[in-house]
């Protein structure tokens, strides 16, 4: 018996670098090396992807023991409890959520670049209803399609790097100067936001040629953006004001604007609009689906699972998604809080991270399986640091996470009995005794 | 434990119901699939067929499969005869289906409209 699977390790990469490569990334990237003395951004960022690559050896592990498009509800279930599981994914998507409206502004403001004429909110409601209506459809981006952005993307910044970095000579002021510990550690959690998402593409596991591509694949994509990062933040500190960069929320705009002139605006557009649509469209499915399936189990009521006849898709979680993301996008359009958004999807990530490496020690001991101890051991330990450096960064991400814990913590333990007590269902089983079968009409081969 | 038997006869009445829902056939017509459904603790095998929309079950299992719905005996009888919904053994680990995103949710979505929420 053969199973019908299609992907490959290239799409693997593709999808995983793609869904972590953002307009938002590049706000991050600035303010990494807004934290660092001299042109030292790059050290962060590798220091940053370095620490992700021990998260990407735990994602692999879990995944590889349990296999499913379900991801972190389900290892953190095995490995803690199921409420516990259920609080952090819902304070994951919400969060999710959160960083579809910091992309969204981000995005906004860089078309706005473009074309003046055009609000910003014009552009957010057209994305979001634009990709609302994709989902609606079904419409997925296909792996050569985002074989084909991913690696335009990535040429395309790595191409306009050296541009920019020839104009000044390759000359860097203050590679080294990180400008003290507290500063350095600050910017690597901060950095940690660069990888948002690599780990998405776990549910790809159902669907690969071998399940160990997914593996290889999140850790390559990890390098391979690590690298990229790290030589477009330094182009950019080293070629344009870091005043600039800072104060503005598309500072890639800036950057292109300063190298090339109006022609690099026009390219940093193309590349901000082929860096969103796959992160945009990818969160928007994610949490749509994790709403889906969260009214299927009764976690949410059951008016959350109704599909369109037509498509086969979940059009009141992917409306209810649509409706979240606009209130969000509009509420940072008015606040231009984006960057609250941009620590608290860092700070969240950092706690997932920690408690994949925690998971993957809990499980071992459950199965009674050996296994090198240092690497989940150490990621745990970092990314909890790296967590409590951003809390300590930004003052509105830690009352933001203690109240979203809380209210997911109060909803898991009074709300969700109360649903599955209204709503699931109390039939008397359909099992009969059985007779004989093969008369019944059913083949025996 | 479920036996062979039954998990045949949970799948006869899942076809029983989608046989008898003319809509869900019509929808399922451009959706040609074949699923292995495989019990983990016993030696247990079946075919699900849709072809044209028409569904069909064999025991044992195809030379070429779509989709693989893998879990525990007593799970597969609870979840063909609508039982129990497939997202919460699917959810926890039990259920384990190995296939594209989009058929997960179609089959999701045939087992809703014969069962019921």
């Amino acid at each position: 018996m053969a199973l019908k699977r299609v992907l490959t390790l290239r799409t693997v990469i593709a999808t995983s670098a793609g869904l972590t490569l953002a307009s938002s990334s590049f706000v991050a990237a600035v303010q990494v090396a807004s934290f660092l003395a001299g042109d030292a951004a790059w050290l962060a960022i590798l220091t940053a992807g370095f620490l992700c690559l021990g998260a990407a050896c735990c994602f692999s592990e879990l995944n590889a023991r349990l296999p499913s498009a379900a991801g972190i509800r389900l290892y953190f279930s095995r490995a803690f409890n199921d409420r516990l599981a259920l609080t952090i994914s819902l304070l994951y998507m919400t969060v999710v959520m959160g960083v579809v409206g910091a992309e969204s502004y981000v995005l906004a403001f860089v078309l706005n670049a473009a074309f003046p004429a055009v609000p910003p909110l014009a552009w957010i409601l057209v994305m979001f209803m634009v990709v609302t209506a994709m989902n609606i459809r079904g419409v997925k981006i296909a792996g050569t399609f985002q074989e084909l952005i991913t690696c335009g993307l990535m040429g395309s910044l790595l191409v306009l790097g050296f541009m920019a970095l020839s104009k000044v000579n390759f000359h860097l002021t203050g590679p080294f100067a990180t400008g003290g510990l507290p500063a350095f550690i600050s910017a690597v959690a901060v950095g940690v936001f660069l990888f948002v998402g690599f780990e998405w593409v776990t549910p790809l596991a159902e669907e690969v040629t071998h399940s160990r591509q997914v593996s290889r694949g999140m850790l390559l994509a990890v390098g391979l953006l690590s690298v990229v990062y790290a030589l477009f933040t330094v182009a950019m500190t080293a070629t344009t004001p870091r005043q600039a960069l800072v104060a503005s929320p598309a500072p890639q705009v800036v950057f292109a604007r300063n190298v090339l002139g109006p022609a690099g605006v026009i390219w940093m557009v193309i590349l901000s609009l082929a860096a969103s649509i796959t992160t945009f469209n990818a969160g928007l499915i994610s949490v749509s689906r994790f709403v889906y399936a969260s009214a299927r189990e009764y976690v949410l009521p059951p008016v959350f699972s109704r599909l369109s006849m037509r498509f086969f898709t979940p059009w009141v979680a992917i409306l209810t998604v649509f409706a979240t993301g606009v209130i969000i996008s509009l509420v940072v359009l008015v606040t231009h809080r984006y960057l609250v958004l941009v620590n608290l999807a860092a700070a969240i990530e950092a706690i997932v991270y920690a408690l994949a490496g925690l998971a993957v020690i809990r499980l071992r001991q459950k199965d009674r399986r050996t296994g090198g101890i240092f690497v989940p051991v150490i990621t745990a330990l970092v990314f909890a640091g790296l967590a409590v450096a951003v809390m300590l960064t930004d003052l509105y991400v830690l009352p933001c996470l203690v109240a979203g814990f809380a209210i997911m913590w109060w909803y898991v333990y009074r709300v969700v009995p109360v649903l599955k007590s209204r709503y699931q269902p109390r039939r008397p089983s359909r099992r009969r005794p059985v007779a004989g079968t093969a008369e019944a009409g059913c083949e025996k081969s | 434990m479920a036996t062979h038997e039954e998990i045949t006869a949970s799948l006869l009445a899942f076809q029983e119901g989608y046989n008898k829902n003319e809509r869900l056939k019509i929808m399922n017509r451009d959706w040609d699939r074949v699923v292995l459904v495989q019990a983990s603790d016993i030696p247990s095998q079946h075919t699900l067929e849709l072809r044209n929309g028409e569904l069909s079950v064999r025991e044992g299992a195809p030379p070429r499969a779509d989709l693989t719905v893998i879990s525990d005996s007593e799970t597969l009888a609870d979840l063909f005869y609508g039982d129990i919904t497939p997202t919460e053994p699917y959810m926890n680990g039990t259920l384990k289906i190995i296939g594209s995103e989009d058929d997960i949710v179609r089959l999701d979505f045939i087992s809703l409209m014969i069962w019921g929420e």
